[in-house]
């Protein structure tokens, strides 16, 4: 009915992206829903975004959070931090967003996409060095 | 040229004789019934309800292979081709006419596919959705079917952003059967050079190298005449399960650095990196001296031309026999997005300048992929080899 698809409206959570170019990303998503759950609902220009698909086998969907946010966040597993540790750019305020499920209180929070290597607009060559 | 909105049932585009639309048939006993637009069904005649002139339009017209087989015989297309090649930011590039593949089907296909699901094995041509499936395991112009089997399972312990084999934290445990029935399939098929790979297994403690040796040995054991090649994992740098897979009696030994040095952390899983996979190929050659090592590389992720030079040198330096390079193709969504699509013609570039550093061979194209008929590159240039004794 339209009545249960209003309801439906009014739960959605806005969750801002800002990506690794500086652009914002604005997307929706259910309470519950993770924040893999958001970017790949939505196709959100994320590059190379959830590769194992949720599963704590990768970096990949490593997320930055806003101080007032990150404070709230369920406490993070061993297995989280297993993969969290390999992410390049760590911040004392990263998690991996496919564990981060969607809350009421998150509604309009902004989340940054850390650089996944080096930049790479560096012309130093690294073959060199490695 | 119409097309019904009804989708035909997958049964039908199996049939080796390719479907024509212009058969019009109210057949009831392919079960499509009452549909108004073309009917793929090949056997009967055409309804007699149509005027003359449409029925030869439909006789004589295009058949669905036209619309479904990008136009690859002719080489002069791709020349021709103005579309972008290099990714500008924001957007997705469009597949180039050389990469345009045709659906798999046919007899030797269908075959493949039925003897791996009844014994219950994997292939990283299905795993990782190969643009070569159909040519591979339709077997060339000397019908030699190659399929890479993937032992361990279709479940790896890394996400790495270019592949889209399934991924899990602890997969299923592996079958111990496996090596047993690996060896007893490929016996059936009378395949002369076979190439066997997996998935990484970081939760087990050998990293799945014992598992890898047994199934070599049992297929020797099975046929003593078949080449046999390994494309193992980096076992997490552990060289003595390198050194297990290595002295197993396997023919070439293969180990993907997959892209230069600068974009290993961006494209693989944190795990793996290029020393490391480097170690593992010399160290091959160490405990197994007459082992033929291998290695490949994907381009289009960013990579400069400096970089791919400097990364070739450094595997010939590390005595790396056989290279292969093909262009990378973003396997989903949730993987990076190709940043350049490299023409066939610097392909051809590549694999001259392999040659030049003195590789034994460089396999360089477009849908080259690490075991792309690599038993036929293999064995042409052993024979060629050999005959010149400059082996």
């Amino acid at each position: 009915s339209i009545c249960g698809r209003r309801e439906e409206l009014k739960d959605k959570i806005t969750v801002h992206f800002i990506n690794r170019d500086g652009d914002k990303l604005t997307a929706k998503g259910k309470p519950g829903d993770s924040l893999l759950d958001v970017v790949v609902d939505n196709n959100l220009d994320i590059d190379g975004f959830g590769a194992c698909e949720g599963t704590l086998a990768c970096s990949t969907c490593h997320l930055i959070f806003e101080d007032h946010i990150f404070e709230k966040l369920d406490a993070i597993t061993d297995e989280e931090m297993d993969m969290l540790d390999l992410a390049y750019g760590l911040t004392e305020t990263s998690r991996l967003g496919c564990q981060i499920c969607l809350k009421k209180s998150m509604n309009d929070m902004t989340v940054r996409v850390p650089e996944a290597v080096a930049d790479a607009r560096q012309s130093v060559d690294m073959s060199k060095n490695s | 040229m119409p097309f019904s909105g009804r989708t035909p049932a997958p049964q039908h585009l199996s049939c080796s004789e390719g479907p024509r639309i212009g058969h019009w048939t109210q057949d009831l006993r392919c079960g499509l019934t009452g549909v108004s637009g073309s009917h793929l069904c090949n056997q009967y005649g055409t309804s007699g309800s149509l005027p003359g002139d449409k029925k030869e339009f439909l006789q004589n017209g295009p058949d669905l292979q036209d619309f479904v087989s990008g136009d690859l015989s002719d080489k002069s297309t791709w020349a021709e081709y103005k579309g972008n090649l290099k990714r500008e930011k924001g957007e997705r590039l469009h597949l180039p006419p050389w990469l345009k593949t045709k659906i798999p089907m046919g007899k030797n296909y269908n075959k493949l596919k039925n003897t791996l699901r009844s014994l219950n094995l994997h292939t990283v041509c299905e795993e990782a959705r190969c643009p070569n499936i159909g040519e591979c395991w339709g077997g060339g112009e000397y019908a030699t079917a190659t399929a890479t089997i993937m032992l361990m399972g279709d479940t790896c312990t890394r996400g790495c952003r270019f592949c889209s084999v399934k991924t899990a934290r602890n997969p299923p445990p592996l079958d111990p059967q496996e090596p047993y029935n690996t060896a007893k399939a490929i016996a059936e098929w009378g395949l002369d050079y076979v190439v066997l790979t997996s998935v990484d297994r970081d939760d087990l403690p050998d990293g799945g190298a014992e598992h890898f040796a047994k199934t070599v040995l049992h297929l020797k054991e099975r046929n003593p005449k078949i080449l046999v090649e390994c494309l193992t994992p980096d076992f997490r740098g552990d060289l003595k399960a390198v050194e297990r897979v290595a002295v197993s009696g396997l023919d070439v030994y293969a180990h993907n650095v997959e892209t230069v040095p600068a974009l290993q952390r961006k494209v693989r899983d944190p795990r793996a990196n290029f020393e490391q996979s480097v170690r593992v190929l010399k160290h091959a050659k160490e405990v197994q001296p007459g082992v033929i090592s291998k290695t490949s590389i994907m381009l289009g992720l960013g990579e400069t031309d400096e970089q791919i030079y400097s990364t070739m040198k450094l595997l010939r330096e590390a005595d790396v026999d056989c290279l292969t390079l093909g262009q990378y193709m973003q396997p989903t969504k949730r993987h990076l997005k190709v940043e350049e699509y490299i023409t066939p013609e610097k392909f051809k570039y590549w694999e001259k300048v392999g040659n030049d550093l003195g590789f034994h061979y460089t396999a360089s194209g477009p849908l080259v992929r690490s075991s792309y008929k690599a038993g036929e590159f293999f064995l042409k240039n052993l024979v060629e080899k050999r005959k010149t004794k400059a082996i």
